[in-house]
């Protein structure tokens, strides 16, 4: 996976976004669903399989906005630094050609998203 | 093509999906943009977004929503209670067991000895 993958978030600079999953491994019973729901090609997560702990690995490869780990950790072991307002609000900074950029890419790339 | 499954179950037992709220929604398309799952498609003769495969859907994925700048987007119920739900219903925590075997399998570099201690010089 190219690294400028992880680099930007619709152009702004990811290391200045504070978003990702922080485990309490105290509450953690070593479940694995926070593991296997976050997609292979971000694999926030790692797993100790002595300690039957997941831990945070790649804390910036986190989709900005996603919390699905969290929202499926029954023990409640899974925090986020901020909440949905802080996403909602950068979102908001992102410059409409930026998006236009990138819409018009993705949709070149996948011709079944588009509707006639 | 077999049903698209969740930690076993088969998807069509759940409903959860976005839904755009049009008199909010101004077409910027962050929500297709962020999904992974391609549940959004673009309406080329109105230039508007619209939940074209509800059913693609990531069970208990709101991102669509949270980054929405005009909060246009809803879900059935909030996720947390929906996903915990249906854990506990389907029981999928052995199946989760097997998938995470199977992910450390693939990226073995995600197994982890020592974790916060710092790790063991030399291991294996």
């Amino acid at each position: 996976m190219a690294d400028d993958f992880f680099a930007k978030w619709h152009g702004i600079d990811r290391a200045k976004i504070t978003w990702g999953p922080v485990i309490d491994s105290d509450k953690c019973t070593g479940c694995g669903f926070c593991v296997v729901t976050c997609g292979e090609k971000r694999n926030v997560f790692g797993y100790d399989p002595e300690k039957k702990k997941a831990v945070v690995l790649f804390q910036d490869h986190c989709m900005v906005g996603c919390n699905n780990c969290q929202v499926g950790c029954l023990w409640n072991a899974i925090s986020f630094p901020h909440d949905d307002q802080y996403v909602r609000e950068l979102a908001r900074t992102i410059p409409k050609e930026q998006l236009q950029k990138e819409l018009k890419a993705k949709l070149e790339a996948n011709p079944d998203l588009v509707r006639e | 093509m077999a049903e698209k499954q969740w930690h076993g179950v088969g998807r069509s037992n759940f409903v959860w999906h976005p839904t755009i709220d049009e008199s909010k929604c101004t077409n910027c398309g962050l929500c297709l943009l962020s999904c992974g799952s391609g549940v959004f498609a673009w309406v080329k003769a109105e230039n508007k977004y619209i939940v074209a495969n509800p059913g693609n859907c990531a069970v208990g994925c709101t991102t669509c929503g949270r980054v929405c700048p005009e909060t246009a987007i809803t879900f059935p119920e909030a996720p947390d209670k929906f996903v915990k739900r249906a854990m506990s219903k389907y029981k999928v925590l052995p199946t989760v067991k097997k998938e995470l075997q199977a992910r450390l399998e693939k990226f073995p570099d995600h197994v982890i000895r020592g974790g916060d201690t710092g790790g063991e010089p030399g291991n294996g």
